[in-house]
C-alpha cells in the first residue's frame, strides 16, 4: 500500500525576511467544525465530557485546554482546533458522543490555512486589511473574530498580545500570503502608530 | 460607510462586513397557506416594496462576523440605525407606532398570531 | 522670462539657507532651498509664468499659498513616475526633482493655443453645448478630439505605476482636521479630557497660517502658540498627528478619508520601501473640522495675469519663503487683513501701495498703514491690468458701491497686485455629508450651521476670524467632542494665552470691481481661473434662462474644476446675486463632493493591485495544472484548467483529444471547485424538500439524486447531485460558481422563515480535492488503486455512494455522471489531493488516462444535452423552460419558487424553450449568443425568437451541435430556423432534441 501524501496549502511558499513582521503557515493544526445549540444541555454535556472543556458561549472568545481549542465562530458553531494527527478520531468520538443529539461535527482540517503574524506591529499589518479596531482595548490574547482582510473572509486569533492567526480558506492562502508580503514589507512601518 | 451593529453577537463594524437583505418583514405567503394564493398576493410579496423617506425596517446579515441574519429600523434620510433587533423579533413598539403602509398591517397581524 | 531673482537677502521661516537644492523646471535648473515649494523656487528665481489656462491658454501665475492654488498646476516626475495637475504652492523639494508646466506647446511663453484667448468672443459660456452638437457623428471624430487636446491639464504617465500604495484603518474618539491654532487648541482640550485624538493637517507642518495672523501674546506673536501646543501634543500618548495628510471626504456615520503623501518629499523613504501615499479610513467617533478659510479673488479686469495673487499668498512668499512677488506692487482689497501683507512688503523693502473699495475704511491696520507712509486710495477699485505675461501696470479708478462702469483711470506702474476680497470659511468637508450652511453677511461668506453628524467646526471653518474668540470656541469644541464620546469626560483645565488684537473695520463686499468697457472689449473679470469662467459668462448663463444656480454651473463649468470652487464658489453667488437681484442665499449653493483637493488613484487602489487586484483561487491541484501548462479558464474567482495543450498541440486540437479520451478511454477532471454542503439535523429532509423542486426526503441512504433549485420568482439558479450519509444526514453539491451564495441561501431560509427547524448547514467546499474519473475505463483505473469497496455495477451502481480508501487515500466516492460515460468522483481531504491525483495520472497510464479540463467537460455534457445553471438559463429561465417539468414536484404542497411558476407570465403560449439544434452545414459552430429571427430580412431589425445558449464542435459526432432557448421551439421539432451573423452570413439550423449523444443512455451504467 501506497503511503499517502499530505502537502499544506502554502507549502510552495518559503517565510519571507523582508517583511517587518515575521509570517509563516501553521500547518500542524487540525480543525473541527461543531455545530448545537447551547440551551441544549445534553449537548454541552457531550461536548465537555469529550473536549475536557466547556464550549465559550460569549461571542468572539475562545477556550483552551492542553491542545485543545476551543474558537468561538458564532452562536451556535465553533472551530475546534487540534493536534493535526488527532483530528480525525476526536471528530469520531464527538459524532459518537453526540449521535443522539441535533448537531454537526465535520473534520475540516484541511478546508483552511492557518497564518501566523508576529511580532511587535502585528496589528497595525493587520489593519492595513481590516476594518477592526485592533488597539481597542476589547482585542486581547484569545480574541476570535472572523473579519473580512484584504479582499477575503478570514478569521482573526489573537494567539498572544504580538502573535496572530489567520485562518483562510485554502483557496485564498496564496492571496492571503501575497497580500501580507507587501502589508508588512519592511519599510512600510506606520510611522504614526508609534513604536510599538 | 454605515457603522452596523449585530444584535446577535454585539460586533459593530462597517457595511461591508454586513450584507444588507432588502425591506423586513415581508410575509411569504406560501408558507402559511400554499394552495390559495392570489396572482396579486404573490406579485406583492416578490416585487412590491416600500420607498419611504424616513423610517425603513430591513433585514441586514452579519456576513462577515457570526453569520446571522437580523432586523434593524434605518431612517433613510439621516442613515441613522434607529434599532438593531433580532430575525425573530417586531420591532420596538416606538418604532411600530411609527410605521407607515403595509408594514402597519403587518406588524398587527404578527402581534395577534402571537 | 523676466526680471530679476526675487529672493530677499533675509527672512523665510520654511527654509533653510544652509542647505541649497536644484530643481529642474520646464527643462531648466533652478536652486532653491530645502523647505521651499516649487511655486517659491520658480518664483524666487525671477519666473511668474507657470502654465496656460485650460480655455482659452491664457498664461497664468501662481495665485494661491497652499492646496486652494487654481493656476499653477505643474506635472512632477519623469516617465511612469510623471503626475500630472499638482499644485506648485504645495510641492515640497527634493534635490533633482523635476517639474513641467502644463498645457502650452511648443512653449509656455509662445503658446499656439492662445489664439482661444483671440476668439474668445466666439467660446462663450456654454459654448459646448450649443456649438458641437451637430452634426452628430462630428462630436466623436472631429471635436472632441480636437477639444481633448487643445483644452486641458496635463498628461499622465503611460507606463505602470511602480511605486506602492496602501489603506490603513483608524478608529479614534475625536478627529481633528487642520493643525492650526483651532485645530492644536481643540486636539488639546479633546486629548487632555481623555479622548483619544487623530489631528491630521495637509501641510508638512502645523500651523495653518498663524504666522501670517495679526495678534500679540504679551511679547511674542500668535505663531508663538502653535509651537508650544505641538510641542505638548506630541508629548501625549492619546494623539496621533499625521501632516502631509488631507482629510479628503467625510461619509456617513463619521467615516473620514484621508489621503497621506508619505514618501513625495523624500525619495529615500520610497527606496527603503515606504508606501508613496497611504490611504486612511478613519472611524470617527466626533470631528472637529478647523480647516480655516481661504481668501478670495476679487473679479477686475484682467486679474488673472501673471503676478496677480491673493494677498495671504504674497505675505507668506515673503515670510515664509524669503521671496518677493515684485519690486513693485498694489494691494487691492476690501478688507482690513490685506493691510498685514503691505506692511509684510513693505518691511521687505518692496515698493507697495493699497487700494481699497471701501469708501472709509477705519479699522487699526488701516490707521497704521497710512500712519508708516504707505499710500493707501480708498473708495478705490484696480479697473484694468496692462501686460501679458506679466503685470507691467495697473489703471485704479474711484468707485462706489454697485457701480457698474468707472469713468476715470489713472495708470500706476506696478509689477504685481496683491488682491484680498475677504475670507470664505473652508466648508468642503462640512458639507460632503449634508451639513446645512448658512449665509453671514458680516464675513460675505456662507458658514457652518446644522449637521446631523457628531462633527463641529470651529475658527476660521466656522467664520470665526478673531484668534482670541477661535482659541474660546476651539477649547470648548474639543471638550464638547470628548463628551459627546465618553459623557464622564471631564474638563481639560486647559489654559488658553492672552491674546490683543488690532480692531478691525467691517468689510464690504466686491463681487465686481468695473472697468471702462464692456467685458467684451478686451476685459476679462475670471471668477473660475482653472475652468476659466468669466464674470460674463455667468451673465450670459442667466440671460439665456439658466436660472438654478445648479444649471448655471453645468453650463458655465464654474466651480466643476479640480479645485472644486474653492476659490470661485463665494463669488460666482455673488456675482449671480447682482445679476438677478437677488441675495446670495437665495441664489442657492450648489453641492460640494468629495475629495477635498485631488489624490492619487493609487491610493485609492492602495495594496490591491497587480497580484493583488482580485482575488484568485486555487485548487489543491493548481501547481500540477499550471507544471502541465493548463491554459486557464476564469470560474468565478477560481483558476480551472481549461485545457492541457501538449507537444505544439493548439487548444482546439488539445480539446478534442481530451474529449476522444474520455469517450474511448478514460480522462480526469480536477472538479474540486464544486460547492460542497453538509446538511444534518432531524428535519434536514423536508428542509431540502423545501428548497429543491424535486423530492429529497424518499432519497434512500448512500444514494445520490440530481436536484434543481429555484429562487422564489421560479427562476432556476443551481444545481447538483444531493447524497444522503444518513437518516438525518445530507451533503449538497453545487454548482462551481454556487458554492458560497447557496450556502447563504440555505442559512437565509434556516434563520428567517423555517428558524423552527433542526438543521444545521456547513459549507465544506475546502476540505476535500475532488476529481471526475470517467470514460469506460473508469473501474479498471479505480481497481489498479486497490479500493477497500466494491466496484462492481451491481454492489456500486450509477447514483450510489461509497466511503474507504483508494490508493491509501481517504476518499469519498460517487458515481455520478456530466459526461454520460461511465464516471466516478474521487473526494479526498484537500492536503493530499495532489498526491491522490498524480496516484491516479500514474494508475490510468496504462489505460490511456488524460487529464481533460473544463471546455472538454462542456463539450461532452452538450453532446448530451445536460444544461449548465447560467449557460442555458439566463435568471428567467424556468425548470419548465428547460423541459425538466417532470423534476418539479406536484406532490409536494410547497417549496422555493414554486407558487410562482403558476402566475400568468410563466405560463404565457411564446416561452422559450430549450432545444437542439443541427446546422445544415456540419462545420457551421454557431456562435454562442446568436439570435434566431422569424424571418430574414436584408437589416435590422428582425423579430428574434430565440439564442443560442451553447455551441461546440463535437469530436465524438464530427459535427457542430448547439443548444438554444426558442419560442415555442419543443412545438417545432424538425423545423428549420436562421441564424442570421454579423457579415451577412445566415446560418440554418433544424430543431432537435437536446441529446446527441448515446440517447438511450447506456454508457452511463457501463
Amino acid at each position: 500500500m501506497v503511503e499517502a501524501v499530505s502537502e499544506s496549502a502554502l507549502a510552495h511558499r518559503v517565510s519571507p525576511d523582508t517583511t517587518y513582521v515575521d509570517v509563516r503557515e501553521i500547518t500542524e493544526r487540525g480543525m473541527i467544525d461543531l455545530r448545537g445549540i447551547t440551551t441544549d444541555r445534553k449537548f454541552m454535556a457531550a461536548v465537555k465530557a469529550t473536549l475536557g472543556i466547556d464550549l465559550p458561549k460569549s461571542p468572539r472568545t475562545s477556550n483552551t485546554w492542553g491542545d485543545i481549542r476551543v474558537l468561538w465562530l458564532s452562536t451556535d458553531q465553533w472551530l475546534i482546533t487540534c493536534a493535526r494527527s488527532r483530528a480525525q478520531s476526536l471528530a469520531d468520538e464527538l459524532s459518537s458522543a453526540l449521535a443522539s443529539v441535533h448537531s454537526l461535527v465535520v473534520n475540516v482540517s484541511d478546508m483552511r490555512a492557518i497564518i501566523r503574524l508576529e511580532g511587535t506591529r502585528v496589528r497595525e499589518v493587520v489593519m492595513k486589511g481590516s476594518s477592526l479596531d485592533l488597539t481597542d482595548g476589547d482585542y486581547t490574547s484569545g480574541t476570535v473574530r472572523r473579519m473580512r482582510f484584504a479582499e477575503i473572509a478570514t478569521l482573526l486569533h489573537i494567539v498572544e498580545d504580538n502573535v496572530i492567526d489567520i485562518y483562510m480558506f485554502r483557496s485564498y492562502a496564496d492571496y492571503a500570503w501575497e497580500f501580507l508580503l507587501k502589508a508588512a514589507r519592511k519599510g512600510s512601518e506606520v510611522a504614526a502608530f508609534g513604536s510599538s | 460607510m454605515l457603522l452596523v451593529t449585530c444584535p446577535v453577537c454585539h460586533a459593530s463594524g462597517d457595511e461591508t462586513d454586513f450584507h444588507c437583505g432588502g425591506q423586513a418583514h415581508v410575509a411569504r405567503p406560501a408558507t402559511t397557506d400554499p394552495v390559495n394564493i392570489t396572482d396579486e398576493q404573490q406579485r406583492d410579496y416578490l416585487f412590491i416594496r416600500h420607498n419611504p423617506k424616513g423610517l425603513h425596517f430591513e433585514r441586514w446579515r452579519c456576513d462577515r462576523g457570526c453569520g446571522k441574519w437580523f432586523h434593524a429600523a434605518r431612517d433613510t434620510v439621516t442613515m441613522d440605525f434607529k434599532a438593531f433587533y433580532l430575525i425573530t423579533e417586531l420591532p420596538p413598539a416606538e418604532l411600530q407606532q411609527q410605521a407607515k403602509g403595509t408594514w402597519v398591517e403587518e406588524f398587527k397581524r404578527r402581534a395577534k398570531a402571537k | 522670462m523676466s526680471g530679476k531673482p526675487y529672493r530677499l537677502s533675509t527672512g523665510g521661516s520654511r527654509i533653510d539657507r544652509a542647505k541649497p537644492i536644484a530643481i529642474s523646471f520646464d527643462g531648466k535648473s533652478v536652486s532653491a532651498f530645502a523647505g521651499d515649494t516649487v511655486a517659491s523656487a520658480v518664483l524666487a528665481s525671477g519666473q511668474k509664468l507657470f502654465g496656460r489656462s485650460f480655455k482659452y491658454h491664457r498664461p497664468r501665475g501662481i495665485v494661491g499659498l497652499g492646496s486652494e492654488e487654481m493656476n499653477a498646476l505643474i506635472g512632477v516626475g519623469t516617465g511612469a513616475r510623471h503626475e500630472p495637475n499638482l499644485r506648485a504652492t504645495q510641492i515640497e523639494l527634493h534635490d533633482g526633482l523635476v517639474a513641467v508646466s502644463q498645457n502650452r506647446w511648443p512653449s509656455l511663453t509662445f503658446d499656439v493655443g492662445a489664439i482661444n484667448n483671440k476668439i474668445s468672443r466666439f467660446l462663450p459660456g456654454g459654448f459646448y453645448y450649443k456649438t458641437l452638437m451637430w452634426p452628430r457623428p462630428f462630436w466623436k471624430h472631429v471635436y472632441e478630439p480636437f477639444i481633448r487636446k487643445a483644452a486641458g491639464l496635463g498628461k499622465a504617465a503611460d507606463e505602470r505605476d511602480p511605486d506602492p500604495y496602501e489603506h490603513i484603518h483608524k478608529h479614534v474618539d475625536v478627529v481633528v482636521v487642520g493643525g492650526g491654532i483651532a485645530g492644536l487648541t481643540a486636539a488639546e482640550a479633546a486629548a487632555a479630557s481623555g479622548s483619544s485624538v487623530l489631528l491630521i493637517d495637509e501641510n508638512p507642518v502645523l500651523g495653518g497660517i498663524a504666522d501670517l495672523t495679526a495678534g500679540k501674546i504679551g511679547e511674542g506673536c500668535v505663531a508663538d502658540i502653535v509651537s508650544a501646543a505641538e510641542a505638548r501634543l506630541r508629548a501625549l500618548p492619546n494623539v496621533m498627528i499625521l501632516t502631509r495628510t488631507t482629510a479628503v471626504g467625510h461619509y456617513h456615520h463619521n467615516f473620514m478619508m484621508a489621503a497621506e503623501q508619505v514618501a513625495d518629499h523624500d525619495p529615500a523613504l520610497l527606496a527603503a520601501g515606504a508606501p508613496r501615499h497611504r490611504l486612511w479610513k478613519i472611524r470617527a467617533g466626533h470631528i472637529i473640522l478647523a480647516t480655516g478659510a481661504l481668501e478670495r479673488p476679487i473679479a477686475f479686469a484682467n486679474n488673472d495675469r501673471p503676478g496677480i495673487m491673493l494677498a495671504s499668498a504674497a505675505r507668506g512668499m515673503v515670510s515664509r519663503y524669503g521671496v518677493a512677488p515684485g519690486t513693485n506692487g498694489v494691494v487691492f482689497t476690501n478688507n482690513d487683513d490685506a493691510y498685514l501683507t503691505a506692511f509684510a512688503l513693505k518691511n521687505a523693502g518692496v515698493n507697495v501701495r493699497v487700494v481699497d473699495s471701501r469708501a472709509r475704511p477705519d479699522g487699526d491696520l488701516v490707521k497704521r498703514a497710512i500712519a508708516d507712509g504707505i499710500e493707501v486710495s480708498a473708495g478705490s477699485v484696480i479697473s484694468a491690468v496692462e501686460g501679458t505675461l506679466g503685470v507691467t501696470a495697473v489703471k485704479i479708478a474711484a468707485y462706489r458701491k454697485g457701480q457698474g462702469r468707472v469713468i476715470t483711470e489713472r495708470k500706476v506702474a506696478c509689477d504685481f497686485v496683491a488682491m484680498s476680497g475677504g475670507w470664505n470659511p473652508v466648508l468642503h468637508l462640512w458639507c460632503h455629508n449634508g451639513g446645512k450652511i448658512k449665509f453671514d453677511e458680516t464675513l460675505g461668506s456662507y458658514r457652518p450651521d446644522t449637521h446631523m453628524d457628531a462633527i463641529t467646526a470651529v475658527g476660521g471653518a466656522n467664520g470665526t476670524m478673531s484668534v482670541a474668540d477661535t482659541l474660546v470656541e476651539a477649547l470648548a469644541a474639543g471638550e464638547a467632542a470628548a463628551k459627546s464620546v465618553n459623557p464622564k469626560a471631564k474638563p481639560s483645565k486647559l489654559k488658553l494665552p492672552k491674546v490683543e488684537e488690532p480692531k478691525r473695520g467691517a468689510l464690504e463686499p466686491l463681487w465686481f470691481a468695473p472697468a471702462t468697457g464692456g467685458y467684451n472689449e478686451g476685459n476679462k473679470h475670471f471668477i473660475d481661473f482653472q475652468n476659466d469662467v468669466t464674470v460674463a459668462d455667468l451673465e450670459l448663463a442667466q440671460r439665456e434662462g439658466y436660472e438654478s444656480v445648479e444649471h448655471t454651473k453645468r453650463y458655465t463649468t464654474f466651480g466643476m474644476a479640480t479645485d472644486q470652487g474653492k476659490t470661485s464658489n463665494i463669488n460666482g453667488l455673488g456675482v449671480l446675486a447682482e445679476a438677478t437681484g437677488k441675495t446670495i442665499p437665495e441664489v442657492g449653493i450648489t453641492t460640494f463632493r468629495p475629495p477635498y483637493t485631488p489624490f492619487s488613484f493609487g491610493a485609492i487602489a492602495g495594496a490591491l493591485t497587480g497580484k493583488l487586484f482580485l482575488p484568485i483561487r486555487r485548487t489543491p491541484i493548481f501547481k500540477w495544472h499550471e507544471d502541465m501548462g493548463a491554459v486557464w479558464e476564469p470560474v468565478g474567482q477560481w483558476r480551472r484548467a481549461y485545457t492541457y495543450p501538449r507537444g505544439g498541440e493548439d487548444k482546439h486540437a488539445s480539446i478534442t483529444r481530451e474529449i476522444l479520451s474520455v469517450r474511448n478511454k478514460v480522462g480526469m477532471l480536477d472538479a474540486s471547485t464544486l460547492g460542497k454542503i453538509e446538511i444534518k439535523g432531524p428535519d434536514a429532509a423536508e428542509f431540502l424538500d423545501r428548497m429543491y423542486t424535486n423530492m429529497f426526503s424518499t432519497l434512500k441512504i448512500g444514494k445520490c439524486r440530481y436536484g434543481l433549485m429555484m429562487n422564489e420568482l421560479g427562476f432556476l439558479t443551481d444545481d447538483g447531485v444531493t447524497v444522503r450519509l444518513a437518516d438525518d444526514h445530507f451533503l449538497m453539491h453545487t454548482t462551481s460558481g454556487g458554492a458560497d451564495r447557496i450556502s447563504a441561501w440555505l442559512e437565509e431560509w434556516l434563520q428567517t422563515e423555517w428558524s423552527h427547524y433542526k438543521v444545521f448547514v456547513t459549507p465544506v467546499t475546502e476540505q476535500w480535492a475532488q476529481f471526475a474519473i470517467a470514460g469506460p475505463k473508469a473501474r479498471d483505473v479505480l481497481a489498479k488503486l486497490s479500493p477497500d469497496f466494491e466496484l462492481s455495477n451491481e454492489a456500486f451502481p450509477h447514483m450510489s455512494f461509497k466511503l474507504g480508501k483508494l490508493g491509501g487515500y481517504p476518499v469519498r466516492v460517487y458515481r455520478i455522471s456530466f459526461s454520460g460515460e461511465l464516471s466516478y468522483e474521487v473526494a479526498t481531504p484537500s492536503n493530499m489531493g495532489r498526491g491522490l491525483w498524480e496516484a491516479i495520472i500514474a494508475a490510468g497510464e496504462e489505460f490511456g488516462l488524460e487529464p481533460y479540463g473544463t471546455e472538454a467537460l462542456h463539450v461532452l455534457r452538450a453532446e448530451k444535452g445536460y444544461i449548465v445553471v447560467g449557460d442555458e438559463t439566463d435568471g428567467t429561465t424556468t425548470p419548465v423552460d428547460v423541459g425538466m417539468d417532470g423534476m418539479v414536484s406536484k406532490k409536494k404542497a410547497d417549496f422555493i419558487g414554486k407558487r410562482s411558476l403558476e402566475q400568468s407570465y410563466l405560463k404565457g403560449p411564446n416561452r422559450k424553450q430549450l432545444v437542439g439544434l443541427l446546422t445544415e452545414e456540419p462545420n457551421d459552430v454557431l456562435p454562442d449568443g446568436a439570435y434566431a429571427v422569424r424571418e430574414v430580412k436584408d437589416k435590422p431589425p428582425m423579430q428574434m425568437i430565440g439564442q443560442v445558449t451553447s455551441s461546440y464542435m463535437s469530436p465524438t459526432l464530427s459535427r457542430s451541435i448547439a443548444m438554444a432557448l426558442i419560442e415555442n421551439g419543443r412545438a417545432r421539432m424538425g423545423e428549420t430556423i436562421s441564424f442570421p451573423l454579423e457579415g451577412g452570413k445566415v446560418v440554418k439550423a433544424k430543431i432537435t432534441d437536446t441529446v446527441f449523444y448515446d440517447k438511450d443512455g447506456g454508457r452511463i451504467h457501463g
